[in-house]
């Protein structure tokens, strides 16, 4: 091999980056987002259509044939993607750039990130007559930069969940459901520490370990932002003082043995059946399991932080058309469904109950069988407080889903230890190289 | 690995001398043949390579020169170094790099020198040698994915690990969730399985090395000491050199137990080169800045590598006084 | 008189190194053997006996393959048969790219060999993972991705196989092949009726590489495959680790699966064609 013989090679191989250069750099067209010269038709169109979701296959396909009924013309080809993966599976799909899929489930906070980078289709004016349906935070959720972009078919909340055994042994009155006896964050850490020496194996657990989703309501419930300020907040806020002291709060909470760590939020739910917790903050989603629970349980309020804002954890998922769909008629007509007819098709077919984005949906859910018992009635009225008065839904930004990512992994290493001001600070100047971009 | 047979060469030629009273137009016929044939022959492995290796190499660059919004639907925007520019500003970025360079320079010589003892260890003469290479090297046989289970495991603070390390009367270590000693964690988790591997190549080095040069070393009153610097090591170059490069390139790299066990942290003490990469490119979406990392992660890896090749082959020159 | 410090050599076999040699073998296979009987016995044992360590910790009370039902019974036994079907496909279409290329690298004469074989040297000294992010969007591009093609093509373009077989040819006497093209074989019949015959060790060295790089393969799959029934058994193992830590006991029955398969390969490899020469891998 000598000089002559690697010249060659390379001429080679720069012969070859033609060939990688036309196939790269290039892009298709980006589908256009915004025209009003579509409208959702009143007979049904013969089509089909393919859904992306993280839904398990089997629990949708009830939803869709109860969709088949009122819309028979209409072909439904759901498919089911891990929730971790959903988010980089759209990412390819989208990429791809043709009409599969047609519509998608789209995370709420997510999708003014989703829109600004052409992944939807604006839907203001065919969905501008049904905007009075929802409840205002999820509406306001599909909403960016003036248009809409996606249509709320659930919407959630939190609860305090608590295992009567344990809180008895450890001597504490059981806490009431009462709204104006909610409890706050220092009572139920108090009662925590007291459950644990009584020999429960955890003090307290959240459902959503080490996720924005459950762990916002803590810096605002102490007076801090959401995370973000500033034009389009894009201006990271996470080092402010309420932020300190509430990371400062969760840290000791595993420091202190009162929290695990090591239960993913894919296993937080059966920790809890298990019966060694004493206290849970969760979803609604967790009372249909509690009817098969070993031990007596109970609800409460969402706690808050003595002196400061009561606020509660929102949002669920959304439907979006995808830009490149083609077959936009029939798939407004489907998210339609899903999200205005009868309340919300989805959420009323779902066996497991979803807690719905719209009042009229609410009242069925709330006929369902999981609230018949005493505690799930208290349930209910506890659902239906928070979600008209205490919701704030998570930060609205562009930027979010490299916000969500950063600021996850900076509470995982607070649980893990590290000190709170530095992992905040290291989290913050991430989000500004992060956010640069977009500014 | 690589024995030259550059005797072979001499034969040809030969060959073709005592066949070479054919009259030039057969001898051209012939070359002809022997050409078309290489074509075809050469055909499916030259499009393999040039489209699964030359190809994403050259689109990596190219793509390093746009920037596009996030998600890749947006058409991209020529901005030329714009993205190298923009990393080489970010200060996460940079420590990332240094990261990533830091480890290398520990673990590659460190799991070379490691392997290269146990190699003499197991050349020596000692009881049923065969019986302990191959117990050393069966954890090479497990893919790092099983390496990444069985350690994390190991490893946790109410794992086995800490109960010897408390049996000994030391306090249990952290490990994996400590910003100070989970890239510590990931090196063990990389050296368990790499380090019988290379062994293998080294002893297979070792055997080569003719017994004249020890029995010279004998007479000559050398202690074991002085003839493995003096005689061994010079003597194993081509396979040491081998295997350091074999085995920056593999840890240059490295993926797979950051991604399954750390996801780049405690506070992106594991975040490396690679990780980072995939994380701009999948989880941001970015994948005009990835690629500009992915640019940025191949030169520094080449520069490694030829750094070896120059340390390794002048140091041969200069202890053999020839070229 | 020789210091007696010294490990002087001696004729007979030392027994400190012996013993030296025994604890570095112990140290290495330890782990190993824990997750063999980890992979026997049920989780919540292998919790029950993490910490303190006793005999207990490597040895299970009963020995049960439950795990490995479990286990083979759910998806991750369907991704080892994509693993196989994969690697398999990957040996097969790799040999034949890579003893054609090889042949025409050292046994046939042209003109700008030497840059085609600098060419083929380059292109691996480029680990795969630095391109993976790259041509896996190329591939998206070109619709490979969630395809049986697109986890086997980079597998098959393997420069060190090449290397490797162009090297064992080289060796064999170019008299073979003069007496085969005067008898008037093509080049076709030369390689397959003089070279292949020839070539047993270096082609089961080759199939080795090509195997065991595409069976250990993660990145690459990871990144091109999102469809979990089409997925290969390293991801597919790595995903349940994540979900279910608490099963222990399928994560390392997965783990020994994972390794068998390749020690097996090298075994009989080594019987049949023996003085292996374990050839790298993709790690």
């Amino acid at each position: 091999m000598n000089r002559r013989h690697v010249l060659a090679a390379a001429s080679g191989i720069a012969a070859l980056a033609l060939v990688g250069a036309c196939s790269s750099g290039g892009s298709g067209d980006s589908g256009d987002s915004g025209d009003a010269d579509w409208s959702i038709p009143d007979t049904d169109p013969t089509a089909t259509i393919q859904v992306l979701g993280h839904q398990d296959a089997d629990g949708i396909q009830e939803v869709i044939d109860a969709f088949n009924e009122d819309h028979p013309t209409i072909t439904v080809e759901y498919e089911s993607v891990p929730f971790d993966q959903l988010n980089s599976v759209l990412d390819a799909r989208i990429g791809n750039q043709d009409g599969n899929p047609d519509v998608f489930w789209a995370d709420q906070p997510r999708i003014p990130a989703l829109a600004a980078r052409g992944y939807m289709t604006d839907i203001t004016d065919q969905f501008a007559a049904d905007t009075g349906v929802w409840d205002p935070a999820p509406l306001a959720s599909g909403q960016y930069d003036g248009r809409m972009w996606a249509v709320p078919i659930a919407n959630s909340t939190q609860l305090l969940y608590y295992n009567v055994e344990l809180v008895e042994a450890a001597g504490d009155p059981l806490p009431s459901a009462a709204i104006e006896d909610r409890m706050t964050w220092e009572e139920v850490t108090e009662r925590a520490a007291n459950a644990v020496e009584a020999g429960a194996t955890n003090g307290l657990l959240f459902g959503q370990v080490n996720r924005y989703y459950q762990l916002q309501p803590l810096p605002m419930s102490l007076g801090g932002s959401a995370g973000g300020t500033g034009d389009d907040l894009l201006t990271p806020d996470v080092t402010s003082e309420p932020w300190v002291q509430a990371m400062e709060w969760y840290g000791e909470l595993f420091a202190e043995g009162l929290s695990p760590l090591g239960v993913t939020p894919e296993q937080s739910d059966a920790e809890f059946l298990t019966g060694n917790t004493a206290y849970m903050v969760q979803g609604p989603w967790l009372l249909p399991k509690l009817t098969d629970a070993e031990f007596e349980w109970g609800v409460a309020p969402h706690p808050y932080f003595e002196g400061g804002e009561v606020v509660t954890p929102t949002g669920s998922w959304s439907l979006a058309m995808s830009a490149f769909s083609d077959e936009r008629e029939a798939a407004a007509i489907f998210m339609r469904w899903m999200s205005v007819e009868h309340g919300g098709g989805y959420a009323a077919n779902y066996a497991s109950p979803e807690l719905p984005a719209s009042p009229e949906g609410k009242e069925q859910y709330f006929q369902r069988d999981v609230f018949d018992s005493d505690a799930g009635q208290l349930a209910a009225e506890i659902i239906d407080f928070e979600t008209s008065n205490t919701a704030v839904p998570r930060l609205q930004t562009v930027g979010f889903v490299e916000f969500e990512e950063i600021i996850g992994r900076a509470f995982s290493d607070v649980a893990n230890g590290a000190d709170p001001a530095a992992a905040l600070e290291s989290a913050s100047s991430e989000l500004e190289t992060a956010w640069a971009q977009y500014r | 690995m690589s024995r030259s047979s550059s005797a072979v060469s001499a034969a040809p030629s030969g060959a073709q001398r005592r066949l070479g009273a054919s009259p030039a137009p057969r001898r051209q016929l012939r070359r002809r043949k022997e050409l078309f044939w290489a074509v075809v022959f050469l055909a499916p492995a030259l499009v393999a390579i040039g489209s699964l290796r030359i190809a994403p190499t050259i689109s990596a660059v190219v793509s390093s020169l746009y920037s596009g919004f996030p998600g890749g639907v947006r058409p991209p925007v020529f901005s030329g170094f714009d993205n190298y520019l923009d990393l080489w500003g970010n200060e996460a970025f940079r420590e990332t790099v240094l990261r990533t360079v830091v480890f290398n320079v520990i673990i590659n010589p460190l799991q070379v020198a490691i392997a290269l003892l146990v190699a003499v260890l197991m050349t020596r003469r000692i009881a049923a040698p065969g019986l302990w290479r191959t117990l050393v090297f069966i954890p090479a046989v497990v893919p790092i994915v099983g390496s990444s289970i069985v350690w994390s495991i190991a490893l946790r603070p109410d794992g086995p690990v800490n109960a010897i390390i408390t049996a000994l009367g030391g306090r249990p270590q952290p490990f994996l969730t400590s910003p100070d000693q989970a890239l510590a964690s990931i090196m063990l988790i990389a050296s368990w399985i790499g380090i019988g591997y290379w062994m293998i190549f080294l002893i297979s080095g070792l055997r080569a090395i003719p017994s004249e040069y020890y029995e010279a070393a004998k007479l000559d009153r050398a202690g074991p000491i002085r003839t493995f610097f003096q005689i061994t090591i010079p003597l194993l170059k081509r396979p040491l050199l081998f295997v350091l490069v074999a085995d920056t390139v593999a840890n240059f790299v490295l993926f797979v137990p950051i991604q399954m066990l750390t996801n780049g942290g405690p506070q992106n003490s594991t975040t490396m080169q690679m990780f980072n990469a995939y994380r701009t490119t999948y989880t941001y979406s970015s994948k005009n800045l990835g690629a500009a990392e992915v640019v940025i992660l191949t030169i520094i890896m080449l520069v490694f590598v030829a750094l070896q090749f120059r340390l390794l082959r002048d140091d041969d020159r200069a202890a053999k006084g020839t070229s | 008189m020789t210091a007696v410090r010294r490990r002087t050599r001696s004729e007979r076999r030392s027994i400190l190194l012996t013993a030296l040699a025994v604890v570095v073998a112990a140290l290495f296979i330890l782990p190993a053997l824990w997750l063999l009987s980890g992979s026997l016995r049920p989780s919540n044992e292998i919790f029950g006996t993490l910490s303190p360590v006793t005999w207990r910790t490597l040895v299970p009370s009963e020995v049960s393959l439950g795990n490995y039902l479990a286990l083979l019974s759910g998806p991750f036994g369907r991704s080892i048969l994509i693993s196989f079907a994969v690697c398999f496909l990957t040996v097969a279409i790799g040999l034949v790219v890579s003893a054609l290329a090889a042949y025409a690298l050292s046994v046939l004469r042209f003109r700008g060999r030497g840059a085609v074989f600098a060419f083929v040297v380059i292109s691996f000294m480029v680990p795969f993972e630095a391109i993976a992010i790259p041509l896996s969007q190329l591939f998206s591009g070109w619709g490979l991705t969630n395809t049986l093609l697109g986890l086997v093509l980079p597998g098959i373009g393997n420069g060190l196989a090449i290397f490797n077989l162009r090297q064992h040819f080289l060796s064999i006497p170019t008299s073979y092949r003069e007496a085969a093209t005067v008898d008037g074989a093509a080049e076709p019949r030369v390689l397959w009726s003089v070279y292949l015959p020839l070539g047993g060790a270096a082609l089961a060295n080759s199939a080795l590489l090509i195997f065991l790089g595409q069976w250990s393969a993660y990145l690459w799959p990871l990144l091109v495959v999102s469809d979990s029934s089409l997925q290969v058994a390293p991801v597919a193992l790595a995903r349940t680790f994540g979900e279910y830590t608490f099963d222990f006991g399928q994560n390392f029955a997965g783990a020994i699966v994972l390794s068998v398969v390749p020690a097996l390969m090298m075994f009989v490899l080594q019987r049949f064609f023996g003085g292996l020469e374990i050839a790298s891998g993709e790690k």
